[in-house]
């Protein structure tokens, strides 16, 4: 099986007072860099981060991060 | 370019360095084919002096090359402080530097990753180097054969590791 992960960062970072990268890194206790690699769907954060940045944002991982399956 | 990358390319360059080096002071002066010499202790010191002012000269290059992008990040951050008009405090710019600096689990993934590429340059180096041992050349090829090896793995390690960094940013 095969998945595509999509995420909502950026839009999330817009409804939390158009929220930095550099905030949400600091925030997350990661570069800047990486956030906005995941934000462009380049890096798949480990579970941890991906928890991280679930909080930051106070919702649930889900809202964060969305899958698709492109091939069963 | 992420303060990480800048890093990897200083220690590349330091690799590139270090093996010109070698290649132009150690190779024609021990040797490397048949007529390789015999006077393995002597090549070995100079290998363990080659090896000490290398790292000496990777630390001061590291060193130098933390300063200058310090310096760096807190005149641009003074420049476009001034641009938009606020002010830039000192605790601004650390606070850019630390973030510039930080090392995630993004960079040991790509650091992790790397290390398995210079690890196979490593072994290919050995084998053959056991390989030309055992068609009759002289132990210090071996010597070279690993020494270039390591180069190389390093070499390899840090333009992995750029590649990794430039697809995906």
């Amino acid at each position: 099986m095969k998945i595509k992960c999509n995420n909502n960062i950026r839009k999330l970072r817009f409804f939390h007072s158009e929220m930095t990268q550099l905030e949400l890194a600091e925030r997350t206790g990661v570069s800047r860099q990486t956030i906005n690699a995941i934000e462009a769907g380049k890096y798949l954060p480990s579970l941890e981060l991906a928890f991280c940045l679930a909080e930051v944002f106070q919702v649930s991982l889900s809202e964060v991060f969305t899958y698709e399956v492109i091939e069963k | 370019m992420s303060y990480q990358e800048k890093r990897t390319l200083t220690s590349v360059v330091c690799g590139v360095l270090s093996l010109v080096a070698y290649c132009l002071y150690v190779l024609p002066r021990f040797g490397l084919g048949r007529e390789a010499t015999t006077d393995l202790k002597a090549l070995a010191l100079t290998m363990l002096v080659f090896i000490g002012i290398g790292i000496v000269a990777v630390i001061i290059i590291q060193i130098l090359f933390h300063i200058f992008f310090s310096v760096g990040v807190a005149i641009s951050e003074s420049v476009s402080g001034a641009i938009s008009n606020r002010t830039t405090d000192d605790k601004t710019i650390d606070r850019r530097i630390k973030a510039e600096m930080k090392e995630d689990e993004r960079d040991k993934i790509f650091e992790l990753k790397s290390s398995r590429i210079g690890s196979v340059f490593v072994g290919a180096g050995f084998i053959v180097s056991l390989l030309l041992l055992a068609n009759g050349y002289p132990p210090a090829v071996m010597l070279h054969l690993l020494f270039l090896s390591f180069c190389l793995s390093s070499l390899f390690e840090g333009f992995y590791q750029l590649y990794l960094y430039k697809t995906t940013s």
